[in-house]
């Protein structure tokens, strides 16, 4: 399963409006609604806030990866978020969260979802990761980054 | 001379190399005339990873978990009747657990003598490659392991078999 197929330069966004958690959501709930019109931002934007309910996805080193299941969407779709001021997201260290990965799936797409977020998981630990994204200038230069991570190329 | 293949032990995850491996392992079965077994293995560590690194909450990884069963089911359901159009009976086993061990024991209980799986998955650094459970299970598997490329060629070949 190849990660950066289920992300669009669409789906990027780079200067993040967004101030608090809620507004995080709504934006890239927004963000793939626009992308993909067949979509229901609101009830993405629902499963995700009913998901952090149960628990905050906001990690360590400034990433924050909500999910849900959702059948909104047709397939695993990831949204990328990039904050570069910092967005309070009750992460697990208490600083502020800057990387923003929203992976949405349909019921049905369990094993996809669970691997994607695996390897997000991964990705965050690598060097330069996370620096690198903050300092991209434009989404594809994003998609680019990720893409050669993902086939070992960096 | 004995048959070197008597038992051949396909591991599926559900990718799509995982269905060419199938046909590969279908179609050695019937040429070797040896007994098919398919196996699937529920990630139950990698949900534990998640949970642990607080990306899932416990009712979650559990949702999860129901879940890859039944998508292992649903796998080795389509693959018993992809053997069945083939005219090969085989058997089916759903595990959970750490995948390259529970693959691993698989292989000695049944007594396979080929164990069959697809590419392996991409590695985002050497450190990784070592995490990689297609690599692990090659690692790992006391028996001989074949790793199957090259999809349009085999998909030709199975489709026509009789």
């Amino acid at each position: 399963m190849m990660l950066t197929d289920h992300i669009r330069p669409e789906n990027i966004r780079i200067d993040l409006d967004a101030e608090n958690k809620t507004e995080v959501i709504e934006e890239l709930a927004e963000v793939l609604g626009e992308s993909s019109p067949d979509y229901d931002a609101d009830a993405i934007y629902e499963a995700v806030m009913a998901r952090e309910r149960d628990g905050s996805t906001g990690l360590e080193l400034g990433v924050a990866i909500p999910h849900a299941k959702c059948d909104a969407v047709s397939e695993l779709s990831v949204v990328v978020g990039i904050s570069k001021d910092g967005v309070d997201f009750d992460s697990q260290d208490g600083k502020p969260s800057h990387l923003f990965f929203m992976l949405i799936a349909p019921k049905t797409e369990s094993g996809p979802h669970v691997q994607a977020i695996a390897k997000i998981v991964k990705m965050i630990k690598l060097d330069n990761f996370r620096s690198r994204l903050l300092k991209a200038r434009d989404p594809q230069e994003v998609l680019d980054y990720m893409k050669k991570i993902e086939e070992g190329e960096i | 001379m004995s048959n070197p293949m008597r038992k051949i032990l396909l591991y599926v995850d559900g990718s799509e190399s995982s269905i060419t491996a199938a046909q590969m392992a279908i179609a050695m079965a019937k040429s070797y005339g040896a007994m098919m077994k398919v196996i699937y293995v529920v990630n139950e560590n990698l949900l534990n990873e998640l949970l642990k690194a607080r990306v899932f909450v416990q009712v979650e990884k559990m949702d999860y978990e129901r879940d890859l069963e039944e998508d292992g089911r649903r796998y080795l359901n389509y693959i018993s009747k992809l053997a069945d159009r083939k005219g090969l009976k085989i058997e089916t086993v759903l595990r959970k657990g750490v995948v390259h061990e529970e693959v691993a024991r698989e292989v000695d209980e049944y007594g396979a003598d080929l164990l069959v799986q697809g590419e392996l998955g991409e590695v985002l650094s050497l450190r990784d490659s070592f995490y990689e459970e297609g690599e692990r299970i090659l690692r790992k598997a006391s028996c001989c392991v074949m790793v199957v490329r090259g999809r349009d060629k085999i998909e030709k070949m199975f489709e026509a078999m009789e």
